[in-house]
């Protein structure tokens, strides 16, 4: 298995790669700029924003910007004199030359030699800096990927405890009033939007009942920090709820298909003959090989885990990498929209490589080649 | 089967037990001030690279300021508490260029670790920003420094320890309001190596307060939590800052930042929709909240392209030479322009998009500002007027199609705003409509926030309904909007291409008066309100109120205009 394992990555490498080609030249591609966000002021003169566009690199070729965000810049400008100030440089300028003479010395015109490059690349494991934080995109995501997973975790396994029983109940009474209201409560949980189901709980529990916080993650406190989880559950109830609203539905309605499959099966007859109950028929010998199928939705949903949930974080005020990522693109901060990229990429091909062994996991009859 | 009942079991408990914890925030030490803001997640409470309204809201309380500003005038002022103070400056002079101001600094001040406040921490700011314009430094604050010194700030020295010259490259009545970006910073904790100034571990965990509150903690994306800082030299009582605390939670949501604020889990709130301020006043009325509203410093206006935007050149040649732009083949005629004032219905806008809550303008100067000419009218709304004017002008809709065309050329312009702003959506489907009444077709349309600055950066539009926030003290100075300096293609914000000799004239004459005496600067900017007004680069719409909310349980809010938390260290626990 390690050694499919490592295949399958080996093979992802190249996907990967066009992955970051193709969301680099749509991001660049897109209207508007960072410079445009971060100098929308009356006070601020036309050289000054053209000197910001060239510090960001963001008027440069997209090939050359996808070229330093991937291998750095510290090798495209550098310092000889050891003055702190570049100058040399290939494919991106040295400096700001104000009057676009091609000299970048003359400080009455305005010119300025800019800083070497600094930025390692990607490659070197170098996310960049945020333009709107000016801080490592790495330290940024990894002060808010632990929000997410904590409310990604626990909406999906709240998903799996209650979606799973719910579809082998309902398959066990099919036509039953069990199964025909769990049926029209899934169709809901689909069918509702999350924003408005998220405002709707906020105003009934937080605002008017008064019984949950109405947003945090931990509670406000003049000493910072955060509780352990079991301390702050309150904060955890209804995020929590409102994002697995939706697994709910698929996987109860999915258990509850994959559950009828099984029962047809010998093996399930074979159990009833030998006279076992029928609980130990359905869960010991029908749920287990239900499951199976099931593995094909982890992957998918571990992936979700580490995307954020965008909407649910943005209305309960949770500190995740979703509403992370929304701030990023509606800025246009390229470091920090392709740092999400890549961990959407990268968290995509390991959750389906996880999908494999699970399926593995659950099943021994398959084995890998 | 059990199991599951297990299950369900735990996790009902577990639920119970979860409600039975109650959110609750100990007061016991006194008031702890909780504001939810959507502003977002501060970025760094450095004062010198701050440049987001989250960052400068939370330095706004940890540092001092350079020079002081009077709340009740929003003016620049010598020290004179209570209210010019919480800058570090005590008087200054003006030598005879009007190029070299002489700053005397507040004796006996110091910061939270009874380090000396000093010239040595304005000049550590003065460098940071030097090495700003060089790309060392990632602050926003360089703007003040012009490379080739034609313009801002050209040296800032100290020749003692509370003494601070700085030198300007002309004399300007904006000197001040560039002066503003000289913060003291500690620089006895902050590295001696300008380079390591952006990555400095103080950034986000400031050690050093000089404001009325110290750094506690940052939860990022969540809050921020800072502590009274009883050392605080401005307190309004020596020795002690009233409030425990101050907590900023981010909320992104508008609708939960009010539901937490009228619930109690936030007691201060800035800035709430304007489309709730009439249920904020009425629980106002009723004594459970506190509310505030003032003519706000944010104002939106329509602009209409002056130049031909099929061919968009920039104002100046490189010897500074006006450019022959061409004109708009619509508003090029100021008949259009003035028609267009004429048939646009402010009031209802205002009606619709704000709830009523905004302030009209007359011209670009906003309603707080002192420089506003109260006496000079209003465009009234007066469709039949903008119909005769546009008739004589020869726009007549002699086809019947109910659009006036003059020499084959239809009045039928677009008009974009940005998408996901309902208040200038609204604007912009009025303004359609009403247009639509004297045979003006409007194709009005929202575009994403950033196509439409490409757009406008482009100077390849019509016409366009965005806005403008303005700094406080305000300083109604035009040279970036409307000279031709700043009418660049791709940078420049005179994307109008307006320019107007007369006006210029004046723009230079209110910067450069001698002495700058606000009521004879004020009479300039009148006759640059009345040219602006005949001219229309922009038709005037309005300035949105400001408002700012707080539980009554706090004592001692008292916001001026743009100045929420002036006397902070004075708020304290309502006594019931």
């Amino acid at each position: 298995m390690i050694k499919y394992t490592l295949r399958r990555l080996l093979q992802a490498i190249p996907t990967f790669l066009g992955i970051t080609v193709f969301s680099y030249l749509l991001m660049t591609a897109a209207p508007g700029g960072p410079v445009g966000a971060l100098t929308q002021a009356p006070n601020i003169s036309p050289q000054q924003r053209q000197r910001i566009a060239l510090q960001l690199g963001v008027n440069d070729p997209w090939i050359v910007q996808y070229l330093r965000w991937l291998a750095g810049d510290d090798w495209m400008r550098w310092d000889t004199d050891g003055d702190g100030k570049a100058d040399q440089s290939i494919f991106i300028p040295v400096g700001f030359d104000a009057n676009n003479d091609g000299d970048y010395d003359d400080a009455t015109e305005g010119d300025l030699h800019f800083p070497p490059g600094d930025n390692k690349g990607i490659l070197r494991g170098d996310f960049g800096r945020s333009f709107f934080y000016n801080r490592p995109v790495a330290s940024l995501i990894g002060e808010r990927v632990a929000a997410t997973l904590e409310l990604g975790l626990s909406s999906l396994l709240f998903g799996l405890v209650i979606g799973v029983p719910i579809g082998i109940i309902a398959a066990v009474r099919k036509g039953g009033w069990f199964d025909n209201v769990t049926r029209i409560i899934a169709v809901c949980f689909s069918a509702i939007p999350i924003f408005w189901l998220g405002l709707i709980l906020i105003l009934i529990f937080g605002s008017q009942l008064g019984l949950l916080p109405m947003g945090g993650r931990c509670p406000p406190t003049l000493t910072g920090g955060c509780p352990p989880i079991w301390g702050r559950l309150e904060y955890m109830i209804l995020p929590t709820f409102v994002l697995a609203t939706g697994a709910i539905a698929v996987y109860s309605r999915y258990m509850r298909a994959s559950m009828l499959d099984v029962k047809s099966q010998d093996y399930m007859r074979t159990a009833q003959s030998k006279g076992l109950s029928g609980r130990e028929v359905w869960f010991k010998h029908g749920a287990r090989n239900a499951l199976i199928p099931l593995a094909t939705f982890l992957g998918p949903a571990i992936t979700g885990l580490l995307s954020g949930a965008v909407i649910t974080e943005t209305i309960f005020s949770w500190p995740g990498l979703g509403r992370f990522a929304v701030g990023g693109v509606t800025s246009q901060d390229y470091p920090v929209v392709m740092a999400v990229v890549i961990i959407g990429a990268i968290s995509t091909i390991c959750g389906y490589v996880l999908s494999d062994i699970l399926y593995a996991v659950i099943d021994p009859r398959i084995r890998f080649d | 089967m059990k199991n599951f009942r297990r299950l369900l079991l735990a996790a009902s408990g577990l639920a119970i037990a979860a409600l039975a914890v109650a959110p609750t925030l100990a007061q016991d030490d006194g008031l702890i001030i909780i504001e939810g803001n959507f502003g977002g997640d501060p970025a760094t409470f450095n004062p010198i690279l701050a440049s987001d309204t989250a960052s400068r809201r939370i330095t706004g309380f940890l540092f001092p300021g350079f020079i002081n500003a009077n709340a009740e005038t929003a003016n620049f002022s010598e020290f004179d508490p209570p209210l010019a103070s919480g800058g570090i400056v005590d008087s200054w002079t003006i030598d005879e260029s009007g190029t070299v101001y002489t700053f005397t600094l507040r004796e006996g001040l110091t910061w939270s670790d009874g380090d000396p406040i000093d010239s040595a921490d304005v000049i550590y700011t003065w460098n940071a920003l030097q090495a700003g314009v060089e790309g060392i430094v990632d602050t926003p604050l360089s703007f003040v420094i012009d490379p080739t010194g034609a313009t801002g700030i050209l040296d800032v020295t100290a020749p003692d320890a509370s003494t601070v010259v700085v030198t300007f490259a002309s004399p300007e009545c904006t000197s001040l309001g560039n002066v503003g970006v000289l913060y003291p910073a500690p620089s006895h904790v902050l590295p001696e190596d300008l380079a390591l100034l952006n990555d400095a571990e103080f950034n986000l965990a400031p050690t050093v307060s000089g404001g009325a509150f110290t750094f506690s903690a940052l939860n990022p994306g969540e809050q921020v939590a800072l502590l009274a800082n009883d050392d605080y030299f401005d307190a309004a009582t020596p020795g002690d800052v009233a409030p425990a605390g101050f907590i900023y939670r981010v909320v992104p949501d508008q609708t939960v930042l009010f539901e937490q604020f009228l619930a109690g889990e936030t007691n201060v709130i800035d800035s709430p929709a304007v489309s709730r301020l009439a249920e904020l006043r009425a629980l106002a009325e009723a004594g459970e909240k506190q509310l505030f509203t003032f003519p706000g410093n944010a104002w939106d206006y329509f602009a209409l392209n002056f130049a031909d935007p099929t061919n968009p050149q920039n104002g100046l040649d490189a010897d500074g030479n006006l450019i022959d732009q061409g004109a708009h083949p619509i508003f090029g005629d100021i008949a259009v322009r003035q028609a267009i004032a004429l048939g646009t219905d402010v009031d209802a806008a205002i009606d619709a998009a704000v709830f009523g809550e905004g302030e009209r303008m007359n011209s670009f100067i906003i309603p707080a500002s002192w420089a506003y000419n109260q006496d000079l009218p209003l465009i009234e709304y007066n469709p039949d007027a903008a119909a005769a004017l546009l008739d004589e002008a020869g726009w007549v809709d002699a086809d019947g199609d109910g659009i006036r065309e003059k020499d084959g050329v239809p009045l039928s312009f677009t008009l974009y705003t940005n998408e996901g702003n309902g208040r200038r959506t609204q604007t912009g489907t009025l303004i359609q409509d009403q247009l639509s009444q004297i045979g003006v077709q409007v194709n009005f349309s929202t575009i994403d926030f950033n196509t439409l600055l490409d757009i406008i950066d482009s100077q390849t539009f019509d016409s366009v309904i965005l806005g403008w926030r303005n700094g406080w003290p305000d300083d109604p100075d035009a040279t970036q909007l409307f000279t031709a300096q700043s009418d660049v293609v791709g940078s420049g914000s005179n994307f109008t291409s307006w320019s107007n000799a007369e006006f210029n004239e004046l723009n230079t004459q209110a910067k450069t008066l001698a002495g700058c005496d606000t009521a004879e600067r004020a009479q300039l900017y009148y006759q640059m309100a009345e040219i602006f007004q005949n001219e229309l680069p922009y038709v005037p719409l309005f300035a949105i109120n400001g408002a700012y909310a707080a539980g009554a349980d706090i004592a001692g809010f008292g916001p001026y205009p743009s100045l929420l938390y002036w006397n902070v260290d004075s708020w304290s626990q309502a006594t019931p």
